[in-house]
């Protein structure tokens, strides 16, 4: 990608993206997970591949790509499965609930020819669990995002963690 | 002759009690790597992972980082990914390609067919003195079952045919169905907080499954159409535990040979593809396995002795109170493709780190492993008693039997084998259950 000329309309794109993002990162913190899930399409795909671990050489091996397994690979009804899960009350792996932080910058924003915008966020999330438990996942999501009755709505997330083995006991939090 | 007491007696089969210290105490841990993971026959991966010449997967035999690769033979392998000269690890990647392996070290450089190639300064530095034979990679004997790798140390362990025993008379229903055999996609790797041993016996605990998932089975009834299992059907169920040197397995009966079979990703929607499916592959199925294991038998969860967890998925132990967990997918390479697109994703949706499923068992793992550390609780037997005195030998199903689908049958004689392999002082002392099933159908152990 590309740092482009800020124009107006482009800095004005990147603060109401930021935005967005903002807004998200509470909703989630917060556990809003509703409000959370109509930020994304009914054709969302929410993708996570695995991260492997290979030589400077081969980088085009580094990701699974889509086809291979990947550790996410939800739709929009996966991923409601997992939001009303938790609203059961017996979703032990969340219940009690992680206190999770997301910070999220380094937006890079690429309008696309149609109105779509890519989207490309580094983040870091940290989680606490029970009494001691601590985990920190750190990584970028690639979004693509489609405005939707004025509003903006991920089309599509691509996150990549920068771990292989990942230290955690589950990934029961939202990225 | 199997030796009568031992140093460990951690299982009483008579009252179900186990003396949980198994979990945590590092002398335990330090003696079952030897005696477990140095002598069984362990899973390591799948020939699909090393498909060409010169493909290399890293992997592991418990704690012992080892090569699994394809030589320009052709020939599977299995190294410990150790270097001869002073122990540096000669790979350092999850796979490649590659004829032979430089240390990056001093740069001592092995074939993959093990043999020390090159040293520099073979004539100078060491004055030609160097025995290269002597210096060859340490390799484990290596085996396959329809396209998954085993590996062991132990030079005097059975076959591979033997340790698995009967148990590959029901394994081949989910393993051995079609001539084109299986692929290995993953793995999805993850550290869990738990002694391996806590999520290898969950493997055949079904009484778990409607308390500790039923978010998720709500939530998979109202969105994917999946009838809602509950513990009275489980109770009232045909379905068996068989255990079979040291394997766990778990059996259900089909209602139909078509029908799809009770596998993470088949939903409402997409049942009568996988049906039509199953009905097109039955005569192949039927040809390879007879009538009864084609048209009857589904297998379950499952476990293979020791960390091999629920198909191809490894917990490799990681310290007393550690485990990596590696999560494959395993799929027919006949499937249309949008029927592996779905079990793929429900593999991995389900049962993978973000699983819906197994997101919810590693904290009642994790609980069950440290009420050992507990001063208190660790003067307390865990209770493995349900179902004592109800399994036995059965006439048509191999192993030890259990009358119910719920039962802690399994789980005990899982700690009875761990006490064999743990007493023994070789192979000589760990028995063996002669194979005594008729093998219907044409599938052997190689595919
Ligand atoms: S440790 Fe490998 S060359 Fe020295
Ligand atoms: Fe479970």
């Amino acid at each position: 990608m590309e740092m482009q000329p800020a124009t107006d309309s482009r800095l004005e794109l990147w603060h109401e993206l930021m935005q967005f993002y903002i807004r998200e990162a509470w909703l989630l913190d917060e556990r809003r997970f509703r409000e959370w899930l109509d930020l994304f399409t009914d054709d969302v795909f929410y993708f996570m591949p695995r991260r492997l671990n290979i030589h400077r050489s081969e980088p085009e091996r580094e990701l699974s790509p889509v086809g291979d397994l990947a550790i996410f690979e939800d739709d929009k009804t996966y991923l409601t499965m997992r939001v009303e899960r938790l609203e059961t009350g017996m979703a032990w792996g969340e219940d009690p609930p992680s206190r999770t932080r997301h910070l999220v910058g380094n937006l890079v924003a690429e309008p696309q020819p149609g109105g779509e915008v890519k989207a490309k966020t580094a983040f870091i999330l940290y989680r606490s669990h029970h009494e001691t438990e601590e985990n920190v996942f750190a990584g970028y999501r690639d979004d693509v995002l489609r405005p939707t009755a004025g509003e903006w709505k991920i089309a599509r997330r691509t996150i990549v963690l920068d771990s292989n083995v990942i230290l955690a006991k589950n990934l029961s939090v939202f990225f | 002759m199997v030796a009568i007491g031992g140093k460990h007696q951690i299982i009483n089969l008579e009252t179900g009690q186990l003396d949980r210290s198994v979990f945590v105490d590092p002398d335990i841990y330090a003696e079952e790597q030897e005696k477990v993971f140095g002598r069984a026959w362990l899973m390591i991966g799948h020939d699909s992972l090393v498909a060409k010449p010169n493909d290399f997967f890293h992997t592991y035999m418990g704690e012992d980082p080892v090569i699994l690769c394809r030589d320009g033979r052709g020939n599977l392998r299995a190294f410990l990914n150790m270097c001869r000269h002073r122990g540096n690890r000669i790979v350092r990647t999850d796979a490649g390609n590659t004829r032979n392996f430089a240390c990056a070290y001093h740069g001592w450089t092995f074939s993959n067919q093990g043999e020390l190639e090159y040293l520099p300064g073979e004539e100078e530095a060491y004055y030609g003195a160097l025995d290269r034979d002597c210096l060859r990679l340490v390799e484990a004997r290596l085996d396959t079952y329809a396209g998954i790798v085993f590996a062991t140390w132990d030079k005097d362990a059975p076959s591979l045919d033997d340790y698995l025993g009967d148990a590959r008379w029901l394994l081949d229903v989910s393993f051995n169905r079609l001539d084109n055999g299986t692929e290995a996609l993953g793995p999805i790797k993850w550290l869990e907080p738990v002694n391996w041993k806590t999520a290898v016996d969950n493997c055949s605990d079904n009484y778990h499954v409607p308390t500790t998932h039923l978010s998720t089975i709500i939530v998979q009834g109202r969105h994917r159409g999946i009838p809602r299992l509950t513990h009275e059907q489980q109770f009232q169920s045909e379905s068996k535990h068989l255990f079979v040197n040291g394997h766990s397995l778990t059996m259900r009966f089909l209602e139909r040979a078509d029908q799809a079979r009770q596998t993470h990703g088949i939903t409402a929607d997409n049942r009568e593809a996988f049906e039509a499916y199953y009905r097109q592959t039955l005569a192949e199925a039927e040809r390879r396995l007879g009538s009864l294991r084609a048209r009857r038998l589904q297998l379950g969860n499952h476990s293979l002795f020791p960390n091999g967890v629920l198909g191809l998925r490894l917990a490799h132990p990681r310290g007393p109170l550690q485990t990596e967990f590696w999560h494959f997918a395993l799929l027919e390479k006949d499937m249309p493709e949008e029927l592996k697109t779905a079990l793929r994703r429900g593999s991995a949706n389900y049962n993978g780190v973000n699983g819906i499923f197994e997101q919810d068992d590693m904290d009642n793992w994790r609980g069950v492993t440290n009420s050992a550390l507990s001063p208190i609780g660790r003067k307390y037997t865990q209770d493995l008693s349900m179902g004592v005195g109800h399994d036995r030998r059965h006439p048509e199903y191999p192993g030890v039997v259990s009358e119910r689908y719920t039962s802690e049958s399994n789980q005990r004689l899982f700690y009875r084998r761990w006490e064999q392999f743990m007493n023994a002082d070789s192979w000589d002392d760990i028995p063996l259950e002669p194979k005594a099933m008729r093998y219907e159908g044409t599938a052997t152990l190689r595919g």
